[in-house]
């Protein structure tokens, strides 16, 4: 069944061309929230297993993981979730409410002004995902989540899909000089992952239709 | 001139020179890796060009300057990176923000270029994509030289890793990833990357610090692999360059394992920990054989500086040990003393030198000394206290031989003084009582007393003349002596000496004649009877045998010979008791005897001895305790036609003719006796006490027939007066009378032609004769 929902390269890149729609209509947004020039970039995507998406993100970082999450419903179903450490959670949100809040009010405002972003992004991306692949999907509202890699995805609550997997993107912001690298994290059932791949046959062949 | 159309011919040529130029253009970005702008119109579906993105995409100059279907941008790619590349477009003409992909296009020629394209799509205020312009870079030569970097990097375990300054990511390579373990990728954080490794190494990235490396220097550092957690040892170098697409610094490095060849240097470094405790611990044993030694050891350089003294030089020497480093061992010899030390360089040494001990005494070191290659080594002994100790020995057994003789001079002045006393008594009462009858006129029975003081003084003279001829000072009056006749005339006096207990057997039948002084051998018979018979207390047998031997080079002990000689052995063999061993030793030792203080001299044997050895002969003894002793005395043999000695009939005393004779001697009762007995002989003396007043007479008198002088004079000796009176008196005879004389012992080599000489003391018969036999009166 995994050799049915593997991407080939072809696919695997038409995914991140999606992808990176997303985040350009998302970095767009966020310029429009911050009044600056914000870049996002998504160098690389895998496939993964819920615990290896664990241990990827295990491996990578080593602190306490902040995540916006949010459930999405049409043609492909699951949960998004926009990861940072903690520490690059407090730059992001200090870099999208400016020097002008005062570092007392800060974390105050830091759920907030997180889930907004988070938002913000997960909206486009997956927005621009089905636009692209011509269907539409429905999101919950964004809750931010705290705790390790190993928790973010082995709890039952946060990992709703048995036997699921992990399309796990790396983001790099740039954000009033702050380089801040993050992970988008698309939890998907296997049908979601087969009728993903469908319609990423399906943009290939138009967007390639008129070669002949 | 009207203008005629172009012709064909004009039309093929222009097209050729097009293409000419074409080609040149070609060639020019080929050399120059040019850069090709694009401008798409995204709502006006039109693509627009310079000259050089046509040239590297095959499309026509004028045309893409103005304006070709956007499809022309895909036409020349290669077939396999169509799709990918249309995919990608059509993100940015979708709204994606950034394009950068590489892709091979279709040249001319039917080869291909790989370009790297980079674009972004320009929005409207409505976030809608109107242009999509970038820019297109010949990137064949860097893609060869890409895919030499990967196979270089797969084949030889090589991950890259690169990090722009800020970012919190590392670009890497999949061999990267696989040598810490990781999922391939080719972004990884720092922190993710630093936490696999070792907390006391360095990591990957020095985020806290901007402070570039040294160029090219490798940073080892160990890692636990993240999927099976095994430690690995790393190495990376790498080196910070401008980052060109922003403000600051990247860093360029390549990571690789290294664990084999830190495991074989670890087990090197073991290994050698190993060899150098070994090492360690012979060093200690060696270092303190070094502190302990009571000798002194020292290295040596080849100029005999010292590089190491052992702390035995401060108790021997009073030197500490590291003071002496840089001396050398000549300033410490003592004065005078510089050119004992030998040449150290010249291998093993031995060899004693005296040192100075820093208290300024002396010390004598016993050294041994071996050369290896540029040292020498170098080990000394204290001997000053054995050499002390050597000294004192001989110069105890010195102060021990000196006492042993006084003891001995003792034991032969009490013999001597017993005996003269005895003497003397015989001729002083003789002379007295022959006084006393001439004064009472009894001159009847005065003959008897005047022979017993004969007797005595004979005695006298004779024992003077044993204790000299022991001396080697009597001088050896050698001649043709028959054995046989010599014997056979003692013979009476032997049995007379030897008492009636002793038989007396003479066997010398057939013996050969021997040189020799005939009063010394009746003396030495004489001795050697006189032992035989007191080591025959109770009697026994005396034999004295002569035999004819022919000895060769070493058969008899103390005769050195060149050549086989013939000697007569006399043998003079007791039946007494014998002696041990440790007498036998001593028997020839001078004044060795067993005999009772006063009865003995000691000189007997060791006379015999000296009288053998003189005579060019040799004396052998055997003897053991009750067997009796047999002394052999070894003389030369004569000549058979030398037999006939000169032999006077005693009692008639030839007398002078006037003669005139030169008495020399300043002994005032000699010189008057011997003018007194010259006178009554017939001849003419004068007489004179010295040398001076002797010179005198010859010269007034050079008539004179005879000088008779002692040896011993005052002054110029009597040899040295004769010398004088024969300038006088050319063929003047000589004669010398001597009681003892150191330069005459050999008689042959003292004496010159017409020269003779006379022993004291001397009767007036053995004067009378020889005078006569000088002056050619008796034969």
């Amino acid at each position: 069944m995994i050799e049915d929902i593997s991407l080939d390269e072809l696919e695997r890149d038409a995914l991140t061309e999606v992808v990176n729609i997303g985040v350009s209509r998302a970095a767009a947004g966020l310029r429009k929230m911050v009044g600056q020039q914000v870049l996002l970039s998504v160098p690389a995507l895998e496939i993964v297993t819920y615990p290896a998406a664990a241990a990827l993100i295990g491996q990578r970082e080593s602190e306490e993981l902040v995540a916006v999450r949010q459930d999405f419903e049409g043609a492909f179903s699951g949960r998004a979730m926009l990861i940072f450490p903690e520490t690059k959670s407090m730059e992001l949100v200090r870099a999208v409410v400016g020097d002008d809040v005062a570092a007392e009010d800060l974390p105050d405002m830091e759920v907030e002004a997180l889930a907004e972003t988070g938002n913000v992004i997960l909206n486009n991306c997956l927005g621009t995902m089905a636009n692209m692949l011509q269907q539409s999907l429905r999101l919950s509202l964004p809750v931010v989540v705290r705790g390790s890699g190993g928790q973010l995805f082995a709890d039952p609550s946060a990992t709703p899909i048995e036997g699921g997997l992990v399309l796990f993107l790396y983001i790099d912001f740039t954000i009033r000089e702050h380089n801040i690298r993050g992970y988008i994290a698309m939890l998907m059932d296997l049908p979601s992952l087969a009728t993903l791949k469908l319609l990423i046959a399906d943009f290939i062949a138009r967007v390639t239709a008129d070669i002949d | 001139m009207v203008d005629t159309p172009p012709t064909a011919e004009t039309l093929a040529r222009l097209e050729a020179q097009v293409a000419e130029a074409q080609q040149r253009l070609n060639l020019t970005l080929d050399a120059a890796g040019a850069t090709g702008k694009w401008h798409w119109d995204i709502p006006g579906k039109l693509l627009r060009g310079d000259a050089s993105f046509a040239t590297l995409t095959g499309e026509d100059t004028l045309a893409l300057a103005a304006g070709l279907p956007t499809s022309s941008f895909f036409r020349g790619i290669h077939p396999d990176d169509q799709k990918r590349i249309r995919l990608a477009v059509a993100a940015m003409l979708s709204g994606a923000e950034l394009f950068e992909k590489d892709f091979r296009l279709r040249r001319p020629d039917g080869g291909l270029r790989w370009v790297h394209a980079k674009g972004r799509t320009l929005f409207d205020e409505n976030d809608q994509p109107m242009r999509f312009v970038g820019h297109l870079v010949d990137i064949t030569e860097q893609k060869r030289v890409q895919e030499q970097l990967r196979v270089a990097q797969t084949a030889g375990g090589i991950g890259t890793f690169e990090h722009a300054e800020g970012y919190g990511t590392v670009q890497v390579s999949p061999q990267f990833c696989s040598l810490l373990g990781l999922h391939p990728t080719r972004i990884l954080p720092i922190a993710t990357i630093n936490r696999l490794i070792h907390p006391d190494d360095p990591p990957i990235i020095a985020v806290t610090t901007t402070e570039p490396e040294a160029v090219g220097r490798p940073v080892e550092f160990r890692i636990t692999r993240a999927d099976t957690a095994e430690p690995r040892w790393l190495a990376r170098r790498g080196e910070y360059v401008r980052d060109l697409s922003g403000p600051g610094m990247r860093y360029i490095g390549v990571a690789y394992d290294i664990t084999a060849s830190k495991l074989t240097e670890e087990r090197l470094r073991r290994a050698n920990e190993g060899l150098s405790e070994r090492v360690r611990e012979r060093t200690q044993d060696l270092n303190r054989v070094w502190q302990n030694s009571r000798d002194l050891l020292v290295v040596l350089d080849l100029a005999g500086r010292i590089r190491a003294a052992n702390p035995a030089w401060h108790e021997a020497l009073g030197y500490d040990p590291i003071q002496m480093e840089g001396r050398t061992l000549a300033e410490l010899i003592a004065d005078g003393e510089a050119t004992a030390l030998p040449d150290l360089a010249a291998g093993t040494k031995r060899f004693e030198i005296p040192l100075r001990h820093a208290d300024g005494s002396l010390r004598t070191i016993s050294w041994t000394t071996s050369r290896e290659a540029s040292s020498v080594y170098a080990y000394g002994r204290d001997i000053t206290i054995e050499r002390e100790q050597a000294a004192a020995l001989q110069e105890a057994e010195a102060r021990l031989r000196q006492s042993q003789k006084m003891e001995a001079v003792g034991q032969l002045t009490g013999g001597i003084a017993h005996d003269f006393n005895n003497m003397l008594t015989g001729i002083m009462g003789a002379v007295d009582i022959v006084k006393r009858r001439i004064k009472a006129g009894r001159l009847d029975d005065i003959d008897r007393f005047m022979d017993a003081a004969t007797v005595s003084a004979q005695r006298a003279a004779s024992l003077t003349h044993r204790l000299l001829a022991f001396s080697r000072r009597q001088s050896l009056e050698r001649r043709q002596v028959e054995i046989t006749e010599l014997v056979l005339g003692m013979t009476e006096l032997l049995d007379r000496t030897l008492g009636e207990q002793v038989t007396l057997e003479v066997d010398l039948a057939g013996a050969w004649p021997i040189v020799t002084d005939s009063n010394q051998l009746e003396n030495a018979i004489l001795n050697l009877a006189i032992n035989a018979r007191d080591a025959m207390p109770d009697g026994g047998k005396l034999r004295i045998a002569a035999r004819n031997v022919t000895l060769k080079p070493g058969q008899v002990a103390g005769l050195t010979l060149e050549r086989p000689k013939d000697f007569v052995a006399i043998d003079v063999a007791d039946t007494g008791h014998g002696m041990p061993l440790d007498v036998l030793d001593k028997a020839f030792d001078p004044f060795f005897t067993t005999k009772p203080i006063g009865q003995g001299t000691g000189l007997g044997l060791s006379m015999v001895y000296g009288f053998a050895q003189q005579s060019g002969g040799a004396v052998e003894i055997h003897s053991s305790v009750g067997e009796g002793t047999t002394i052999a005395i070894y003389l030369p043999r004569g000549h058979d036609s030398d037999q006939h000695a000169a032999s006077v009939a005693a009692g008639d005393v030839p007398r002078g003719a006037g003669e005139r004779v030169l008495v020399v001697e300043d002994d005032e009762s000699v010189r008057l006796l011997v003018v007194e007995v010259l006178r009554d002989l017939g001849y003419s003396p004068l007489e004179a006490t010295e040398a001076d007043s002797a010179i005198e007479h010859l010269r007034r008198n050079p008539e004179l027939d005879l000088l008779i002088s002692d040896v011993g004079l005052p002054g110029m000796n009597g040899r040295q007066l004769a010398e004088v009176a024969r300038e006088v008196i050319p063929d003047l005879k000589v004669l010398f009378m001597t009681g003892y004389a150191a330069g005459a012992a050999n008689r042959d080599e003292f004496l010159g032609e017409g020269m003779d000489m006379i022993t004291k003391p001397f009767d007036l018969e053995r004067l009378g004769t020889k005078i006569k036999q000088m002056l050619g009166g008796v034969d």
